[in-house]
C-alpha cells in the first residue's frame, strides 16, 4: 500500500528538523539575549569561513532542517537575535535545483499556549489530495514537550509562506497516564499510512536509559491515539533524538514511498542520540501489522553502530523525492569553532550538501552521495591519471580554488603484502585515526589528499586512508585529521575515523567537497562519509593549496584524479 | 498510671520507628557532585545557595550555572580593570582576548545553558558548559609568558565551575 497523493503542481515532499527551542514573540526584550544585540552588530566584515555553496544563512543560528517539496522547501530551525541556540523559530527557504535558494519569513514561531516557549523540531507529511501537514514539537506554558499541528494558510501559493496552527494544539501531550516524560518528549518524524489506513508517526522518548520510538496512529490526523507498545527501543542508548523511519528498495538506488512496505524493501531505524551527539541507524524489518521494527541479526544499537557520517553531523532527516525518486538526506553540521569565535563572525550552522541514500548492494549498509545538481558548480576542470605516487611524496594540484573545490580521486593498489597487521583490539576507528594521525608514517598508507593546506603545510587538513590487514581480509580505514587544520588552537580539532568496506580492495576512492570551512568526505563511492569543520588563519581563499600525499613506505598509484572549482551558489 | 507510661513509651517507639526515611537535600548534592571531577568545589558551590536545599537535579544544574555567570562576570570586571593599566602590547592582545571570550560565557553560554535545562534540551547546557569552560582555558592559554596570566586563579575558578556544570548537565541527558 501506498500512495502518497501526487499532484503535478506541488508535490511536496518533507523532511525533517531539529532540535531547538524557541523563545516567547521576538519582542521580548527582557530575554536573556538582549545583550547580544550589541555583541552582533560588530560583527567581522572580513569573513574567511562563510561557504560558497553550502547552505548557510546570513546571520546566526540554523540546526536542522525540514524539506517540504514540490518546490524544494527547507525549513530549518533557526535564531533571528543571535549566533548561538535560542529564540528559536522555523526559518524558511525554497529551491528549484537544491543548489539555489530563496529565504522566505519564517513558517512557524510561538503563538499558542502549546508552543508559547518553544517552536521545535517536526516534520511534514504530505495527506491525500497533496496537502502539507506539519506535525512539531512545542514547548508549552509549563514548558513540557508537546506535539503541534500546523497546516498551510493558502495552498494555492507554491512558496507556503503561511502556516496556521491547529485549535486543537497539542494532540500528543505528557499526561499523568500515559506517564511520558515531559522533557523527554520530542522530534515528530513523517508519518506513514498502515494497511488499516491509519497515519502513524514516532516520537523521540526514553525511560531512564533506555531510548524509545513511542508510537501514535491516527485516521484523521488530528486525533491522534498512542499504541500499546513503542515501535521500536534500545537499552543503554539514552534519550531518542529527531528519529527517522524509512524503507528503501532492496536493489537499485531509487527511492521509495515513505508507506511502502512488502519484500522490495527494507526498512531504516535511525535516531540522533543525545548522549554523544552522533546518530546511529540499523537495517532491519518493519511488521505493519504489529507496528514493530525488527533490526537485522548483528545489528549494533549504541553510540558504535552505522552512522551516516562519521565526522561532525546531527539532526539529520531524509526526505523522499518523488520527482526525481530518490531518497534524500539533510543533516546539521554545527560550529567546531568556540562561541566567542561564533559571535564574532556572526553566525553558526552550516547544512551538508544533500545527498542521495540508497541501500548498498550489500544489503547491510546505506550508500550515499551528494546530489548531482551539486555538479553544476563545477569548473576549471582539472585531471590526472595513471600517476604513481611513491612513498614520502606530495603532489599539488594546480589551477582550482581550493578553498572551494569538489575534488574526486581514486587510488590503485596491487601489491597488499606489506600492510600493517591490524591488531584486533583496534576496533574504534576514530580513536585509531587520532592515534595515527597523517603524520605518523605507515606502510600501505597515509595516502590521500590535503585540503585548506598553506603553502608550507603548516595548516591542513589530510583526509586519507590507511590499508591493514585484518583476520580473513583487508581493511581499509578512513580518516579526516583535522589536528593540522589551523594555528588557532581555540577550535575543537579532534580527528574523525570510519572503517570502509570495500571488497575487491582493487580501486579505493575519494571524494571531497571543499568549501572554507567545512570539509565534506566520501570513502568507496559513499559508503563511509566524514564532514569536518576547520578554521585556518593561512590556507583560506587564494592562500588555500589542494595536494595529493602518500605518507607510508609504499607507493600507491593515483588511477585518476579529477578536480573542479566551484562556483558560488545563491543560498539566500 | 503504669499504663500511661506504657502508652507513652509505646507511642513514642512507633513515633521513632515510623520516622519516615527523609532524602536529604544534602544526599542529593553529595551524589551528584560525585559524579562530577571537582567534589570539594561543586559541594560548596551547591550548598551555599539555599534553592539547593529544595533543587532536584535540574534545579542543581541552574545553581551551577548562575555560579559560573557570577565568577566569570568578576572575572570579566578584573579583566576591565586590568586593561586600564596595561602598557605591555602582548598584554594588552590577551587582555582584549580575554574580554571577547568572558562575554561568550555570559552573554550566550549561560543563557542558552539556562533556557536549555528549563526547558528539557540538556545536551545545549553540556555544549555549552564545555565552551565555557574552553573559553576560560583559552584565555589563560593566551597570555605569552612573558607576560604571565595575571588570572590565573579566576580562569581556573571558571573552568572548573564550568567543568562541575558540564557533569551536572549530563546527568540530565
Amino acid at each position: 500500500m501506498q500512495n502518497m497523493a501526487n499532484s503535478k503542481v506541488g508535490f511536496f515532499l518533507f523532511f525533517a528538523l531539529l532540535v531547538g527551542h524557541g523563545i516567547v514573540e521576538l519582542e521580548a526584550s527582557h530575554h536573556v539575549f538582549k545583550n547580544l544585540q550589541t555583541v552582533q552588530s560588530t560583527a567581522s566584515t572580513n569573513q574567511p569561513y562563510r561557504t560558497g555553496y553550502h547552505f548557510q544563512p546570513p546571520r546566526n543560528w540554523i540546526n536542522g532542517l525540514m524539506v517540504y517539496k514540490g518546490l524544494y522547501h527547507l525549513f530549518y530551525q533557526y535564531n533571528p537575535k543571535g549566533a548561538v541556540w535560542g529564540n528559536i523559530v522555523w526559518a524558511h527557504s525554497t529551491s528549484k535545483d537544491l543548489v539555489n535558494w530563496t529565504p522566505h519569513d519564517p513558517a512557524i514561531y510561538p503563538s499558542q499556549p502549546s508552543d508559547i516557549n518553544g517552536c521545535w523540531s517536526g516534520s511534514a507529511t504530505l495527506l491525500p489530495g497533496g496537502k502539507p501537514a506539519i506535525i512539531y514539537t512545542g514547548i508549552d506554558t509549563k514548558n513540557s514537550q508537546v506535539q503541534n499541528l500546523a497546516t498551510p494558510k493558502n495552498l494555492s501559493d507554491p512558496y507556503l509562506r503561511e502556516w496556521i496552527k491547529s485549535p486543537k494544539n497539542p494532540l500528543m501531550q505528557p499526561t499523568s497516564q500515559n506517564q511520558i516524560n515531559a522533557s523527554s518528549f520530542r522530534d515528530p518524524t513523517t508519518a506513514w499510512l498502515g494497511p488499516d489506513k491509519k497515519w502513524r508517526v514516532i516520537i523521540g522518548s526514553k525511560i531512564n536509559r533506555q531510548g524509545l520510538a513511542i508510537l501514535y496512529k491516527s485516521k484523521d490526523f488530528v486525533n491522534w491515539v498512542q499504541a500499546q507498545t513503542p515501535l521500536h527501543s534500545a537499552k543503554d542508548t539514552g534519550m531518542w533524538e529527531c528519529p527517522d523511519f524509512f524503507p528503501v528498495s532492496v536493489s537499485g538506488q531509487n527511492g521509495v514511498d515513505t508507506s511502502l512496505t512488502g519484500p522490495s524493501v527494507k526498512h531504516v531505524f535511525k535516531v540522533s542520540l543525545d548522549d554523544t551527539k552522533h546518530e546511529y541507524y540499523t537495517i532491519g524489518s518493519y511488521d505493519n501489522v504489529k507496528d514493530i521494527y525488527k533490526p537485522d541479526k548483528g545489528s549494533v544499537e549504541s553510540d558504535s553502530g552505522l552512522r551516516y557520517d562519521y565526522g561532525k553531523f546531527y539532526a539529520s532527516k531524509t526526505f523522499l523525492d518523488s520527482v526525481k525518486n530518490r531518497r534524500i538526506l539533510w543533516g546539521w553540521i554545527n560550529e567546531s569553532s568556540s562561541v566567542a569565535d561564533d559571535i564574532k563572525k556572526g553566525w553558526a550552522g552550516v547544512h551538508v550538501i544533500p545527498r542521495k541514500l540508497w541501500l548498498a548492494k550489500s544489503g547491510k549498509q546505506l550508500t550515499q552521495w551528494p546530489v548531482a545538481e551539486i555538479e553544476k558548480l563545477r569548473a576549471n576542470h582539472v585531471s590526472l591519471s595513471s600517476k604513481l605516487l611513491k612513498g614520502g611524496s606530495v603532489i599539488k594540484v594546480p589551477g582550482v580554488t581550493a578553498a572551494q573545490a569538489d575534488v574526486d580521486i581514486s587510488f590503485e593498489i596491487s601489491d597488499f603484502k606489506k600492510a600493517e597487521v591490524l591488531k584486533p583490539s583496534w576496533t574504534n576507528p576514530q580513536l585509531l585515526c587520532s592515534q595515527k594521525g597523517a603524520s605518523v608514517k605507515g606502510s600501505l598508507g597515509p595516502f590521500g589528499l590535503l585540503v585548506l593546506a598553506s603553502k608550507d603545510l603548516k595548516e591542513n587538513t589530510a583526509v586519507f586512508f590507511r590499508i591493514f590487514k585484518g583476520q580473513n581480509k583487508y581493511v581499509v580505514l578512513m580518516c579526516s585529521d583535522q589536528s593540522r587544520s589551523s594555528l588557532n588552537q581555540d577550535n575543537d580539532k579532534t580527528t574523525y575515523g570510519a572503517f570502509l568496506d570495500v571488497d575487491p580492495l582493487r580501486q579505493l576512492s575519494l571524494r571531497s567537497l571543499i568549501d572554507h570551512s567545512i570539509v565534506e568526505s566520501f570513502g568507496g563511492g559513499g559508503k563511509a562519509c566524514i564532514t569536518a569543520r576547520v578554521y585556518p588563519n593561512l590556507a583560506i581563499n587564494n592562500a588555500a593549496h589542494l595536494y595529493i600525499f602518500n605518507n607510508g613506505s609504499e607507493a600507491v598509484k593515483i588511477a585518476k584524479l579529477n578536480a573542479w572549482s566551484m562556483k558560488t551558489a545563491k543560498v539566500n | 498510671m503504669t499504663k500511661t507510661i506504657f502508652l507513652v513509651i509505646l507511642q513514642a517507639v512507633i513515633s521513632f520507628t515510623c520516622l519516615p526515611v527523609s532524602y536529604s537535600a544534602s544526599d542529593l548534592i553529595e551524589t551528584t557532585c560525585k559524579q562530577t571531577p571537582f567534589f570539594d568545589l561543586c559541594v560548596s558551590t551547591l550548598q551555599a545557595d539555599p534553592r539547593s536545599s529544595s533543587a532536584d537535579v535540574a534545579g542543581l544544574a541552574h545553581i551551577a550555572a548562575d555560579s559560573v555567570n557570577a565568577k566569570a562576570t568578576a572575572t570579566l570586571n578584573q579583566i576591565t580593570g586590568l586593561l586600564k593599566s596595561a602598557g605591555d602590547p602582548n598584554l594588552l592582545k590577551a587582555l582584549q582576548g580575554c574580554v571577547d571570550k568572558y562575554n561568550a560565557i555570559i552573554q550566550a553560554d549561560i543563557p542558552v545553558a539556562i533556557e536549555a535545562i528549563v526547558k528539557g534540551n540538556p545536551k545545549f547546557a553540556v555544549s555549552s558548559a564545555t565552551d565555557a569552560a574552553n573559553e576560560a582555558q583559552n584565555c589563560e592559554n593566551s597570555f605569552a609568558n612573558p607576560p604571565n596570566s595575571p588570572i590565573t586563579d579566576s580562569n581556573k575558578a571558571v573552568h572548573d565551575l564550568s567543568t562541575v556544570l558540564e557533569s551536572i548537565a549530563s546527568l540530565l541527558l
